[in-house]
């Protein structure tokens, strides 16, 4: 995997804002959505569970892509 | 009363096993038959959709314990490569383990935002039989297409090894193209089997790559349901659901036995044909 470390702090700050997302996903009804979410539906008291777990789950991989990129760069496989 | 009945239950169970594993949509399939055997189940029924979550959860629980030494050694292999911050170039299970990831992440995100609207504009069993027709086109396109011809022995050596040499965009795009299959009649193992071919893979290579990458996701949407089985919308199936997830259960097995050993061997070509075929037939019982 190629490494570039200047990616480092904006998938830090992705996985910040998509988990900051998934907590607002579980914690407000749709209807209390900001209304450029997907989901946000006026006068719901739905809660869009899946679609945290999702934004959980997309903040995490980008955790794991900032985690990747501090790593060592790439070596040869042994005995090439 | 119930309404799906055990004998239902059965036939609808045993027909997601078979058809889950096989490229020829299980959702389609499960739209068309109660229609053929005219049967009162529409797909977008709430207790229809607690019924599939069982049969999905089963599907799920048995591709993960077929391969579940295969499991244990890609998850070995993530902890491995997160331990040292990198995919050592020679660990084909670390890497085969973050294409699946790269590969479910897509597929987990546009099912989670398109499922309900694909599910109600595709719902008729017409549209289904249709998209079947379409699904056969795109497996007899694939053979048609794929990088290169079947070899005699391709089944051989590391499967494994073969497949962790796809690129991370190939994974992200079988992963993405994976959302067809929220359409009923396009088949998402048919998908990922086809896009194996087109990036160089073997038939059964490719395959063993489409169940890998299945059992997160239809586990992760049966497992995410199952609150639809166990509330009011499951009142009156949980007993056919558990009989058809016994099903379901038992034909996934015998299906994944069966094919993996039939790519061996054969191409994508005759269950292309079948669902031309059958959807052509089930188009033409729906217009009479």
């Amino acid at each position: 995997m190629t490494k570039n470390r200047k990616l480092i702090p904006w998938a830090i700050a992705a996985g910040v804002v998509l988990i900051v997302i998934a907590i607002i996903y579980w914690a407000e009804p749709a209807g209390s959505l900001p209304s450029f979410f997907p989901g946000h539906d006026a006068g719901s008291s739905h809660h869009h569970f899946k679609h945290g777990i999702l934004a959980f789950i997309l903040g995490v991989g980008c955790f794991i892509f900032a985690w990747f990129q501090t790593g060592p760069s790439s070596r040869a496989p042994a005995g090439s | 009363m119930h309404p799906i009945s055990y004998l239902q239950g059965a036939i609808l169970g045993a027909l997601q096993g078979i058809a889950e594993p096989f490229p020829i949509s299980s959702l389609g399939h499960g739209v068309v038959y109660p229609r053929l055997l005219g049967w009162n189940i529409h797909q977008n029924d709430d207790y229809f959709l607690a019924f599939l979550v069982a049969t999905h959860v089963a599907t799920a629980a048995v591709l993960l314990f077929m391969f579940l030494d295969d499991w244990k050694r890609i998850v070995r292999g993530l902890g491995r490569s997160l331990q040292a911050r990198e995919i050592a170039p020679d660990d084909s299970d670390a890497r085969l383990g973050w294409l699946l990831v790269v590969g479910t992440i897509p597929a987990g995100t546009i099912g989670l935002l398109l499922e309900h609207p694909l599910r109600s504009l595709f719902a008729s069993s017409a549209s289904a039989a249709a998209f079947l027709i379409v699904n056969g086109v795109l497996l007899l396109a694939f053979e048609r297409l794929r990088r290169r011809p079947p070899r005699p022995g391709d089944y051989l050596g590391d499967s494994d090894a073969r497949i962790a040499k796809l690129t991370w965009r190939q994974a992200f795009g079988v992963g993405t193209a994976q959302a067809a299959a929220l359409i009923p009649g396009i088949s998402r193992s048919g998908i990922t089997m086809g896009s194996g071919l087109l990036f160089g893979l073997s038939n059964e290579d490719a395959a063993r790559y489409s169940f890998l990458l299945a059992t997160p996701i239809i586990g992760a949407a049966g497992v995410l349901k199952i609150p639809d089985l166990l509330g009011s919308a499951g009142n009156g199936v949980r007993g056919p659901a558990l009989l058809g997830a016994l099903c379901a259960a038992l034909t996934t097995y015998v299906a994944v036995k069966f094919l993996l050993r039939f790519f061996q061997t054969n191409t994508l070509t005759p269950l292309g044909i079948y669902c031309i075929a059958f959807g052509v037939f089930c188009t033409l019982v729906f217009a009479l």
